[in-house]
């Protein structure tokens, strides 16, 4: 099939970026036999998805960028391929990310860094740093992520595409390999906010393989609004500290102001425990990854590490040669945190955070506010190794973006300009279940903003 | 440091995980500073009566308890690295403390 070697040859000119993970040559045959299968009435008909390594596939491996899960292959595919498939998609192979989805670069996979598709010196963002390296660079037209802390928005504004994390409970997590339960969800990049909602609408909707899906029907896909009349626009204060970087700000306040000119009513806000989100994140987190990863022992899948004379040295040498540092310094934390004599002090202190940090937000939407507006990240992609030795300063490039996974509330990344080449991203932090609306003024800024002039 | 050497031993056989000796000093210095930076939710007013918050549904949705089988592509033993006669094989169990 033609079609099936065009999207092949396409992902082989971007070999260079290290964002897939699958060979070319069994993504090769596997394309042609998808295109040929695909349901020529779906709504995806033909539309090649390339999909996160975490996210699992009957196809291809699923390895989450590990060497604890190095050539394992899914006996069941996840219920977004399922519905992907459905729709006529076609899975593109699967991309390279932050081991487990632990990062902010995609320095931290077992399989190499991922290289940012405009400057190879830097990183795309992560931890789905290889699809949104993939659609930037015009391989693919949408990919799947995941979020569990700003992973599909932090890379989508790094790369310049568009990145959008769902409601928590909008699209099943069967089949995304666990991190933390309690705020990962699949998200979608795209080329175009039109491009990434499509593909959303057709992976979202009830599930009853995911007891936390909610029990809804597929989102709608809103049409264009004529304008922003209506809409009321919300600027936490705390997202734009005097310390941003100029070039985001004066990107952001053009956005605003284009905002403006469509109709949409602007006010300030205050999202007082906004400073609090990253320290309750890098505990919440790190807990519930200690615990989802403990089933990673080298007994019932996976390769095996030695030198195990009993039972528990095999534990202990799998995991310790199967897990990189970053995963292991996490699920250290993890459960250093859950540890008795700590529990208090940091898990349930976290825990009393995140309520206050979900209350800042219903005070502000219940006061009249539809939509926030925000920069994605406090600066554009940084350098490869800028950030490697020091964990605090990686976990604050999403200073901007946790706050959303720990509400459970759907946000979205989108291009707003360019500061010396580099994409810098706006982000809307949307009500629960109002994906339509934040489409609805991501279609409007779309329209008007020009994403690839300096800001 | 607010994590010692001796400590990060001790998570690290609660979490059944190798450290090798040679990073354990990095580790215990990167470890304290991960530490000492979510400390500072302990210096807000605790709020103690706040609701937990927990996303997703409000209540557990019950389904039919219908047997659904959901077939799988690989069968266990493509899957495990040591499998015998319908059994994970693994080596023996040694000392529990």
């Amino acid at each position: 099939m033609s079609d099936a070697k065009a999207v092949a040859d396409r992902l082989s000119k971007v070999k260079r970026l290290n964002a897939l993970l699958t060979p070319l040559k069994d993504l090769r045959k596997s394309l042609a036999a998808q295109t040929a299968a695909a349901r020529p009435t779906g709504v995806l008909y033909g539309m090649p998805v390339a999909v996160k390594d975490n996210i699992c596939t009957v196809e291809f491996t699923t390895s989450c960028g590990s060497r604890i899960l190095e050539g394992y292959r899914s006996p069941y595919d996840a219920t977004a391929i399922t519905k992907l498939k459905a729709a006529g998609a076609v899975i593109a192979g699967k991309t390279n990310c932050d081991e487990f989805a632990m990062g902010s670069s995609t320095e931290h996979s077992a399989y190499g860094r991922v290289l940012h598709p405009l400057d190879k010196a830097r990183v795309p963002g992560g931890s789905s740093g290889g699809s949104a390296a993939l659609v930037a660079a015009g391989a693919v037209p949408a990919a799947l992520g995941s979020e569990t802390g700003g992973s599909v928005r932090q890379p989508a504004s790094f790369c310049g595409v568009v990145g959008i994390k769902p409601t928590y409970g909008r699209v099943s997590r069967y089949g995304l390999v666990a991190f933390g339960s309690s705020l990962d969800q699949i998200g979608v990049f795209g080329r175009s906010v039109h491009d990434a909602a499509r593909v959303l609408s057709v992976i979202s909707g009830r599930d009853s393989r995911d007891a936390t899906c909610e029990d809804r029907d597929p989102l709608r896909l809103p049409t264009v609004p004529e304008s922003l009349q209506g809409f009321v626009i919300g600027l936490p204060r705390e997202y734009f500290p005097a310390e941003l970087d100029p070039a985001v700000r004066r990107a952001c306040e053009r956005a605003v102001r284009l905002m403006k000119e469509q109709g949409a009513s602007v006010r300030e806000v205050s999202l007082p425990h906004t400073p609090y989100a990253v320290p309750t994140y890098y505990v919440i987190a790190p807990a519930e990854a200690s615990s989802n990863l403990a089933r990673y022992d080298g007994v019932r899948y996976g390769p095996r590490f030695n030198g195990s004379a009993d039972l528990r040295a095999l534990y202990r040498s799998t995991r310790g040669q199967g897990f990189g540092p970053e995963v292991r310094r996490r699920v250290l934390v993890g459960t250093y945190v859950l540890s008795s004599g700590y529990y208090d002090a940091y898990y349930k202190r976290a825990q009393q955070m995140r309520a206050l940090i979900a209350q800042d937000f219903r005070n502000v939407f219940d006061r009249g506010v539809d939509l926030l507006f925000t920069p994605t990240t406090p600066t554009p992609a940084f350098k490869a190794g800028e950030k490697l030795g020091d964990p605090i300063s990686m976990y604050l490039s999403d200073i901007f973006t946790v706050t959303a996974n720990l509400a459970g509330l759907p946000a979205m990344s989108i291009p707003i300009g360019r500061m010396k080449g580099l994409p810098i991203g706006g982000q809307f932090i949307g009500q629960a279940f109002l994906e339509d609306e934040m489409l609805e003024a991501a279609y409007a800024l779309e329209r008007v903003v020009p994403a690839t002039d300096e800001g | 440091m607010s994590v010692s050497r001796e400590e990060v031993l001790r998570i690290a056989q609660l979490a059944e995980l190798d450290v090798d000796e040679d990073t354990l000093p990095e580790l215990a210095e990167q470890m304290s500073r991960i530490i000492d930076y979510v400390a500072q939710l302990s210096a807000v007013p605790s709020n103690g009566g706040a609701k937990i918050f927990v996303p997703g549904p409000d209540a557990i949705r019950f389904r039919p308890d219908e047997v659904n089988p959901a077939p799988l592509e690989l069968e266990p033993k493509q899957l495990a690295p040591a499998f015998k006669e319908g059994f994970f094989v693994v080596p023996k169990l040694g000392q529990f403390e």
